[in-house]
């Protein structure tokens, strides 16, 4: 500006430039045009500068990942919305969870639907994660160097059962209930300390007030807290390990030329006062500096429009469903009246149907050994064969054993859900 | 991708749309709505009209605190005329409450005033149903989870067809009038008090315990069974016992509708604590056991000598005797046929038996009645006529009459009553046992019964002769094998032992070793190995069993076993006879209180 403007029309112009001056102070960039601002639109934004400015091709493929990982979040975040507005709701009393329940169905504005977009969520959540975590294991992606990254995986999905376990009561009806004294029933099978772990859950020998307090904690503080910080792990490590696992042929061979000018030089050799750029010092798979053909395209606008996709999908699926079915909301608990049969939350039945046949076996040592071998299988399975692709050859035996934990439990589930009658007695649905 | 991200965003815009027309369009909002225009239109002032003009829809709730927990009835949203006299023809929910005198509403000046004002009662508190709920499914407690819907007025769908027809009608709703008005005889709450008095005069408190009014134990608590169960529950479980659990072994009374509506109010009403009572009137009741209470509902027949047994025969018939027992072409399934009543027993056991079924039966599920005493004479009375038909004479005739019913079709025991037996009838097809006895023995069980058990003395309607042929019947169509020759065995006569506390002590010591495992500490038959074994350990403590097997053949069943059951032969195990006499002793010595104790002399 070469000479000042009067300061009444500079003011009015400000006023006129108010909105665009806002809006280009939150959002630096225009609408990317070229690589550059697709770039600087990835890495300017909070929200976006989780993602990698560029994406592989490969890990666009739907049909690699089917979006689970990524539904999983977003249903994280819709039960993260809805329970917060439930909870201003809720009151975890013995004496009035009921009666709010009855409210949040007949008189708070939205209160059906909320509490069903929780429910169906929540569900959801429980089923997407774990073929999240089918996917993982059957395409080999927690292979070198993803393991620890699987490790956080299957904690996450174990916080997800527990997250879904302790708001199961907070209905406080008679289906939450039994099948809250079912599931802490099974934790206390639990050689040694585990009716220790049952009286720690429940706060006495039975469920009630103290229960219901410490499961709502549980539920809406402790367990979102450490779940939020696992995802973020998850997340970042994603970005850590070099995005999403890929077959070793996703990217054309070629030959690189060895440089014959290139040094090794150790840290100790460096001098101290010398200043290295970042790029000196960062090892590993990270960064690639343009020596290998380039199979990867900008995030802008291939990744987000794909991820904005599986957000509206899921949406509209737990919306779809909150309309059209109603959470359940059964008698008000009476403890000295149990429904027969009493059952667990249907992804714990499964171990209620195992714990009809042996107590320990059923509740803790077969889902015990699955989820040990679960969580050390990358460090046992070490081949780096059949990365990135479904049901590898390479991968029968680990994927032939996993298949078979997985079916095994989803016949149980099956079996626990529709065939078991009052008694727990074999029935058939029709 | 572009065109499915659209058409997606577009769907949650429609989702979002008829969420919001839910939200904002409610039924209740159009009822009260119509309300105000309908009343605008009888409005007599201009201030009035316009006082409707300006009212919007809004929830309307009432916070009744004075019975029991803290109820939120919201019922006043929909039917919001309910308490506007210009209403009374308009259709429901639009509808004036009816007023009423028999309730206790009042007229001044043509205007009635409501006993039960809404402002204190609300509605549930008389209605049932779900107060907090705005829309009428749930409001009404059409929901099948929904423990109390309107009384007498919704049904759930899951009711059994047959029963929901007939669980409408107002008068349901005097179990929730009884909650407040307790008194004995409250004319608005007749069904209550007939239903009481059904309780007492077909027997259901000889079975059942509701606190206050009586203690049967037989059948469940029901105390607060009208908090627990729905109408068609407590319909069906009187009507037809066995629809809900398949082993209940309540009988069926086959009682008029009427009277099953009666009960069904009052097992509505006992709902635990109710609102009249504070609790230390409750613990006066509990101590004299609702003495005022029972004592109006149970009205005694005045029993006249001369019409004794015509009388006795009324109570007998209208008392639910049948509804256990048979009696001609009556049959409750459960206990055993009284047709032959006056050839097998005697007065002195009818009517000690009716005054405590278990003094001559220990093992008797039969519950104590209460009957004057005068009553039960009569009855005794009664039964003491009762000679059946004549007896046929053959064998296989004399068993289908008389036996079958407890030794079963197949003579394995099983009859159709035995599972209410104890101890169990005898399974006619063990040959171990049935050869292992003399005929004379067997002949005997028949003639003159087996004391303390369920099996009667015959000997009345049976001569030797039909005796005989029964058995022999019984010989060839159950036991299937032929008698053998009885080995003899070395047996003493008389109990080597003398009576006395040193014997006895050592019999014990010797009982805890040797039989408590299946006869029980306390000789009871009930020890730990007792479950898995039939027939069951004798009872030990039956007095007027043990008492009437002498020494010889208890030292027979100790020394050589049973055959045909589990009690083993005990001289293979090393009893001498001297340890029999004191076990025998010992046996003795727990059953001293019957008939004046023939041993009691000999151990003080």
């Amino acid at each position: 500006m070469s000479r000042p403007a009067a300061p009444k029309a500079s003011f009015l112009a400000s006023l006129l430039e108010l909105p665009k001056n806002v809006w280009s102070s939150i959002f630096r960039n225009p609408l990317p045009s070229n690589d550059l601002e697709r770039s600087a639109t990835s890495f300017t934004n909070f929200f976006l500068h989780i993602h990698p400015v560029k994406v592989h091709k490969h890990s666009l493929r739907p049909a690699y990942t089917f979006g689970l990982g990524l539904i999983s979040f977003f249903l994280f975040v819709i039960l993260t919305v809805s329970g917060i507005l439930l909870m201003f709701y809720y009151v975890p009393s013995t004496s009035q969870a009921y009666d709010r329940m009855l409210d949040l169905r007949g008189s708070v504005a939205f209160g059906t639907l909320l509490r069903n977009m929780h429910r169906w969520a929540a569900h959801g959540m429980v089923a997407v994660v774990f073929l999240h975590l089918c996917r993982v294991f059957l395409t080999g992606s927690y292979k070198k160097p993803r393991e620890f990254n699987w490790v956080v995986g299957v904690i996450l999905f174990l916080l997800t059962l527990f997250m879904s376990f302790t708001g199961y009561l907070l209905p406080w009806d008679q289906l939450a209930f039994w099948a809250i004294t079912v599931g802490t029933a099974i934790a206390g099978y639990a050689p040694i300390i585990g009716k220790d772990i049952q009286f720690l859950l429940m706060g006495g020998t039975s469920v009630g007030q103290e229960a219901l307090l410490r499961f709502y904690v549980l539920h809406v503080a402790v367990l979102p807290a450490i779940l939020t910080l696992m995802i973020a792990i998850h997340f970042w490590r994603i970005r850590k390990d070099g995005g999403l696992s890929r077959p070793e042929d996703a990217d054309p061979k070629v030959s690189l030329v060895a440089m014959e000018n290139a040094v090794e030089v150790k840290a100790s050799v460096l001098e101290p006062k010398k200043v290295y750029g970042f790029q000196g010092l960062v090892r590993g798979p990270l960064t690639k500096v343009g020596e290998i053909p380039d199979n990867t395209v900008y995030s802008w606008p291939n990744l987000f429009l794909a991820e904005l996709f599986v957000f509206v999908i899921t949406l509209s699926a737990i919306l779809v469903l909150s309309l059209l079915f109603n959470a359940p909301l059964e008698e008000p608990v009476n403890a000295l009246h149990p429904p027969n049969p009493a059952k667990a939350p249907w992804y714990f039945l499964g171990l209620q149907e195992m714990v009809s046949y042996s107590a320990f076996w059923g509740g803790i040592g077969v889902p015990g050994i699955f989820v040990l071998l679960l969580l050390v299988a990358p460090y046992l399975d070490r081949s780096p064969k059949g990365v990135g692709k479904w049901f590898s050859r390479d991968r029968l035996l680990a994927n032939t054993i996993f298949i078979t934990f997985v079916v095994a439990n989803i016949i149980f589930v099956i079996i626990g859900t529709f065939f078991r009658g009052a008694n727990w007695a074999f029935v058939t649905p029709w | 991708m572009r065109l499915a991200l659209a058409i997606g965003t577009f769907f949650i815009l429609v989702i979002h749309g008829v969420v919001f027309y839910n939200q904002f369009f409610h039924q209740w909002e159009r009822n009260q709505t119509a309300y105000f225009d309908q009343a605008r239109v009888l409005a007599k002032t201009d201030a009035e009209r316009a006082a409707l003009a300006a009212r919007k829809p809004r929830i309307e709730q009432i916070v009744v605190s004075n019975f029991g927990e803290t109820r939120v009835d919201r019922c006043t949203t929909c039917h919001i005329a309910s308490d506007d006299p210009r209403f009374a023809t308009y259709a429901e929910p639009l509808k004036t409450h009816p007023y009423s005198a028999a309730m206790g509403d009042t007229q001044k000046n043509g205007k009635w005033e409501r006993r039960h004002k809404f402002s204190e009662f609300g509605c549930t508190v008389c209605h049932d149903g779900q107060g907090r709920g705005l829309d009428p499914e749930y409001s009404h407690g059409k929901d099948e989870y929904w423990p109390d819907p309107l009384l007498g007025y919704t049904t759930q769908a899951h009711w059994r067809k047959d029963f929901a027809p007939k669980l409408k009608g107002k008068e349901y709703m005097q179990a929730n009038c009884a909650q407040c008005h307790t008194d004995i005889a409250f004319p608005g709450t007749a069904l209550v008090t007939k239903g009481r008095e059904l309780f007492f005069s077909s027997n259901c408190y000889g079975c059942h315990r509701i606190e206050g009014l009586s203690d049967g134990t037989i059948g469940p608590d029901l105390s607060d069974v009208g908090k627990k169960w729905k109408l068609d529950y407590l319909w069906g479980r009187i009507a037809d016992p066995k629809f809900i659990l398949a082993t209940s072994i309540m009988p069926k009374f086959n009682l008029k509708e009427e009277d099953t509506k009666a009960l069904v109010v009052f097992l509505k009403s006992r709902k635990g604590r109710n609102f009249a009572e504070t609790e230390i009137q409750r613990f006066k009741v509990k101590l004299t056991g609702g003495a005022e209470l029972v004592q109006a509902t149970i009205k005694p027949v005045q029993i006249n000598p001369a019409e004794m047994v015509r009388q006795g025969e009324k109570l007998v018939l209208d008392r639910a005797c049948t509804a256990c027992h048979k009696l001609g072409d009556r049959d409750g399934g459960i206990a055993p046929d009284l047709s032959f009543e006056g050839l097998i027993k005697d007065g002195p056991w009818i009517y000690e038996h009716f005054k405590n079924p278990k003094s001559r039966m220990p093992d008797s599920i039969m519950p104590a009645f209460r009957f004057t005493d005068d009553e039960f004479k009569a009855m005794t009375a009664y039964l003491l006529t009762l000679k059946g038909s004549p007896t046929p004479a053959g064998g296989e005739a004399i068993y289908k009459s008389l036996c079958l019913r407890c030794h079963g079709e197949k003579g394995d025991g099983h009859g159709p009553i035995a599972e209410h037996l104890d101890p169990y009838p005898r399974d006619l097809t063990k040959a171990g046992f049935m050869n292992s006895k003399t005929e004379a023995r067997l002949v005997a069980s028949i003639r003159s019964g087996v004391a303390g058990t369920s099996m009667p003395a015959w000997g009345k309607l049976l001569t030797e002769e039909q005796a005989k042929n029964t058995l022999a019947y019984i010989q060839t169509a159950f036991t299937k094998e032929p008698r053998r020759e009885l080995k003899a065995r070395n047996i003493p006569e008389k109990n080597p032992v003398a009576m006395g506390k040193d014997s006895v002590a050592r019999g014990e010591a010797l009982f805890v070793n040797r039989c408590a495992g299946c006869h029980g500490k306390k000789g009871d038959g009930k020890g730990p190995n007792s479950l898995d074994i039939l027939p069951k350990p004798r009872n030990l403590r039956n007095a007027y069993f043990v008492d009437s097997v002498d020494d010889r053949r208890l030292f027979e069943a100790i020394q050589y076993g049973v055959q045909g059951t589990a009690m083993p032969p005990w001289i293979d195990y090393g009893l001498t006879n001297n340890d029999v006499g004191d076990l025998i002793n010992f046996i003795r010595s727990i059953n001293l209180k019957s008939k004046g104790g023939q041993h009691a002399a000999a151990i003080q």
